[in-house]
C-alpha cells in the first residue's frame, strides 16, 4: 500500500514537471526574472531531444540486431567462430568491429547479447571498441573535416585499432566471465530451435528487441539528458583554459570527448574546430577516445556490466589512449 | 484470457514514440533538431517503432494459462531480461516515467532555436579566431547517388545551388568557388553561406575591400570593444547537439544599441583585423537593418560528392 502511495506521489510530481516545462514558453514573456532559467531549460530540452532523435534510429537497429543474435545465433555457432586463443580472438573481434558499421549507442545491446551467447568478454570488448570508431562514414567525415587531409583520418583508424587491441588484451588478462550485473546473470539456453517456423522466430526476434529497448531505453535517455545538461550549462571555455601544455591538453580533449557524447560520425567537425587551440595529438585523443567511451554510453554500460567492471574498463581505455597518444606525440608530430 | 497491463503500457509507449517523431515531421519542427539531410533516418525510426508496436500489441492479451509461454512457442527464454511479466514495482514505475519523459516533452514542449547563450557555451567568438586553419564546413556523401532530392526545394535561393541541391562534386564545388570569388558583391544566402565563409577565411587577401551582404544573430563577448559584435549562425552537421558557430566579426558605431540574439542583415566591406593574436576577417558595416528570425535559422554543410 505504501508503495502505491509513493508511486502516485512520483507520478504526480512527474506530471507537474512536464506541465511546468510546457508552460516555460509563457514564462519567457511574462516574468523576466525567470527568463534566463526557463530559456536555458528550453535549450536543454531541445538538445536532449535532438541527441535522442539522432540516436534512436541507431539504437533501434542495434536492438533488432541484438534480437537477431538472440534468436538465430546459437552458442555452437559462437564456439565454432571465435578462436580459443585470446590473442587471436581479440584480433578477430577487432577486425569484425572495424568492418561492422555501428554507432556507440547502438552497440551496447549487441555486445550484451553476444556475451550472453558465450562470446568471451575480451572479444566482445574488442568488437565494442572498434565498431563505432572504424567505419567508412567516420573515415570520410574525418577526412573532410580536416581539410581533405588523409593524415588525421588514417592515424585515427590505425592508432584507434591498436589501442582497441591493447585494451581488449588487457581485459582478457584481468577479467573473466561475463562481468554482468548480478541481476542479469546469463543462463544457458536449452530451447531446441529447429521446431519453430521462421515466422515465429522472426516474431520472437522483434519481441526480444522490444524488451531490449525497455531495458536500455531508460539508460539511453538518462545519458542523453546528462550530455545535454553539460552542453547547456558548462562552457567549453572553462575546459580550454585548463589545457595548457601537451600532457594536460590531451587530458582536456579526452574529457571534452567524454562529456560532449557526440556521435562518432559528427565529432570530427567539432574536433577540427579546436585545431588551433589544441595540438594535433590532443585532437587525435579526442577523436579516438570519444567513440570508445562517452557519458551517454557509460550510463548504458552501467545498465549491463558491474559497476566495478565499468569503472576499470573506462580507466583502462583512458590510460591506454592517454599513454599511446603521449608517446606518439613525441615521435609523430 | 488475461489482460497484461504492463504489456499494454509498453505498446502505448512504442506507439507514442512513433507518433512523436511523426508529429515532429508533420509540423516541420524536426528541422529544429536535426539536419534535414537525416530526416530519412528518423522516418525509419518512426516506422520501426510502429512495427515494434504492432508486435507488442499481440502480447497484451494472452489466452494460455502459462504466464511465460516460452515452452509451447519455442521462444528463447532468458531470466536476465525483463519481459514485462514481473510485478509492477516502484523501480519500474520510475523507469517507465523516464522513458515517457522525452515523449511528453517532444509533444508538448516547443523546440527552441539555439541562441547566444549556447553559442557562449560552445566557445563563442573564441572559436572564430582559428577558423582559417582548415576547412571544416564541407560535408560528405558516402556514395555517388543522390539521396536528398526535395529537401531544399522549398527555399528559393541562388539558382546554381538549387539546381545542385546542396550537393555537388568536388570539381563543381571548386568551379563554383571560383565564380564566387570573381563577384564584386558577395550576397550570402543560406545555401551558399558555407562556401563563401570557407573561401573568405582561407583566402582573405582575395576578398579584402569587397562588398558583402549577410544576415545572422548578434553575439557579443566580454572582451569585445563596444563597437564589436559577431554576426553569427549555427552550422548543424547532424543535430543541434553538434552545432558549431560560424560568423564574421563586425565593427560599427551602432553596435552598442543591439542586444544579443537580435537578427540583423548587413551590407559592409570586408577588411582584416587581429583578435587575440589571430588575424581574421572583419566587416565594416555600411548599412544594417534588424530582421525577424528566419524560418530556417540554421546552416547545413554542403555535400561534396566524393568520387573514388
Amino acid at each position: 500500500m505504501e508503495r502505491l502511495h509513493f508511486s502516485k506521489y512520483v507520478l504526480n510530481f512527474w506530471l507537474l514537471f512536464i506541465l511546468f516545462l510546457g508552460m516555460l514558453q509563457l514564462l519567457l514573456f511574462n516574468v523576466s526574472a525567470l527568463n534566463d532559467l526557463s530559456s536555458s531549460l528550453l535549450n536543454l530540452n531541445t538538445i536532449f531531444l535532438s541527441i535522442l532523435i539522432e540516436a534512436l534510429p541507431f539504437v533501434l537497429i542495434g536492438i533488432l540486431i541484438a534480437g537477431f543474435i538472440q534468436i538465430f545465433i546459437t552458442e555452437e555457432h559462437i564456439q565454432r567462430w571465435i578462436p580459443r586463443n585470446p590473442v587471436m580472438a581479440v584480433i578477430m573481434s577487432c577486425l569484425v568491429g572495424a568492418l561492422f558499421p555501428a554507432c556507440e549507442c547502438g552497440i551496447v545491446p549487441i555486445v550484451r547479447r553476444l556475451i550472453v551467447k558465450g562470446v568471451p568478454i575480451h572479444a566482445a570488448i574488442g568488437f565494442m571498441l572498434t565498431g563505432p570508431l572504424i567505419n567508412p562514414v567516420v573515415i570520410l567525415s574525418t577526412y573532410m573535416a580536416f581539410g581533405n587531409d588523409l593524415r588525421i583520418a588514417s592515424l585515427r583508424m590505425l592508432v584507434g585499432f591498436v589501442i582497441a587491441i591493447v585494451v581488449a588484451l588487457l581485459i582478457s588478462l584481468f577479467f573473466k566471465g561475463s562481468q554482468f550485473k548480478s541481476s542479469l546473470q546469463p543462463y544457458s539456453l536449452t530451447i531446441p530451435s529447429q521446431q519453430t517456423s521462421f515466422f515465429t522466430k522472426l516474431l520472437n526476434m522483434v519481441k526480444h528487441a522490444i524488451d531490449e529497448f525497455f531495458d536500455m531505453g531508460k539508460y539511453l535517455i538518462i545519458g542523453a539528458f546528462l550530455a545535454a545538461f553539460v552542453q547547456t550549462y558548462i562552457s567549453t571555455k572553462t575546459l580550454v583554459a585548463i589545457g595548457e601544455g601537451e600532457p594536460s591538453s590531451i587530458l582536456v580533449m579526452m574529457g571534452l570527448a567524454f562529456i560532449l557524447s557526440l556521435c562518432s560520425e559528427a565529432d570530427a567537425f567539432i574536433g577540427a574546430s579546436f585545431s588551433a587551440i589544441f595540438s594535433t595529438p590532443s585532437i587525435l585523443a579526442f577523436l579516438i577516445f570519444g567513440p570508445m567511451i562517452d557519458l551517454k554510453n557509460t550510463i548504458m554500460l552501467m545498465s549491463v556490466f558491474r559497476l566495478k567492471f565499468v569503472f576499470w574498463f573506462i580507466a583502462l581505455v583512458a590510460t591506454v589512449v592517454y599513454i599511446s597518444i603521449w608517446i606518439l606525440s613525441a615521435y609523430l608530430f | 484470457m488475461k489482460f497484461h497491463v504492463q504489456q499494454a503500457l509498453r505498446a502505448f509507449m512504442l506507439l507514442s514514440f512513433s507518433a512523436m517523431i511523426a508529429n515532429l515531421h508533420w509540423t516541420g519542427e524536426l528541422t529544429k533538431f536535426i539536419n534535414p539531410k537525416y530526416e530519412g533516418l528518423s522516418k525509419t525510426a518512426a516506422i520501426l517503432f510502429f512495427i515494434l508496436f504492432l508486435v507488442q500489441v499481440t502480447r497484451i492479451i494472452s489466452f494460455s494459462k502459462v504466464p511465460h509461454s516460452c515452452d509451447q512457442t519455442g521462444q528463447a527464454c532468458c531470466s536476465h531480461h525483463d519481459h514485462g511479466h514481473t510485478a509492477f514495482t516502484r523501480k519500474k514505475m520510475i523507469a517507465y516515467l523516464i522513458i515517457m519523459t522525452p515523449i511528453m516533452t517532444g509533444f508538448f514542449v516547443p523546440a527552441k532555436i539555439l541562441d547566444a547563450s549556447i553559442a557562449d557555451k560552445k566557445g563563442g567568438a573564441f572559436i572564430l579566431t582559428q577558423q582559417n586553419q582548415s576547412s571544416k564546413i564541407e560535408d560528405y556523401l558516402t556514395s555517388n547517388e543522390t539521396i536528398d532530392e526535395n529537401i531544399y526545394d522549398e527555399h528559393e535561393a541562388d539558382p546554381r545551388l538549387t539546381e545542385e541541391k546542396q550537393e555537388m562534386t568536388k570539381k563543381q564545388y571548386e568551379q563554383l568557388k571560383q565564380q564566387l570569388s570573381q563577384q564584386s558583391m558577395l550576397k550570402m544566402t543560406d545555401e551558399d553561406y558555407t562556401i563563401y565563409y570557407e573561401e573568405i577565411n582561407q583566402n582573405l587577401a582575395n576578398y579584402l575591400g569587397k562588398k558583402i551582404q549577410l544576415k545572422g544573430f548578434v553575439l557579443k563577448e566580454e572582451n569585445f570593444t563596444e563597437k564589436q559584435l559577431v554576426i553569427s549562425r549555427f552550422l548543424i552537421t547532424h543535430c543541434v547537439a553538434d552545432a558549431s558557430i560560424v560568423g564574421f566579426l563586425t565593427e560599427f558605431s551602432d553596435a552598442p544599441t543591439l542586444t544579443e540574439d537580435t537578427w540583423i542583415e548587413v551590407v559592409g566591406t570586408i577588411s582584416q583585423t587581429t583578435y587575440e593574436g589571430a588575424s581574421l576577417p572583419v566587416i565594416h558595416i555600411d548599412d544594417w537593418v534588424t530582421i525577424e528570425q528566419p524560418e530556417s535559422p540554421y546552416l547545413y554543410p554542403i555535400n561534396i560528392r566524393m568520387s573514388f
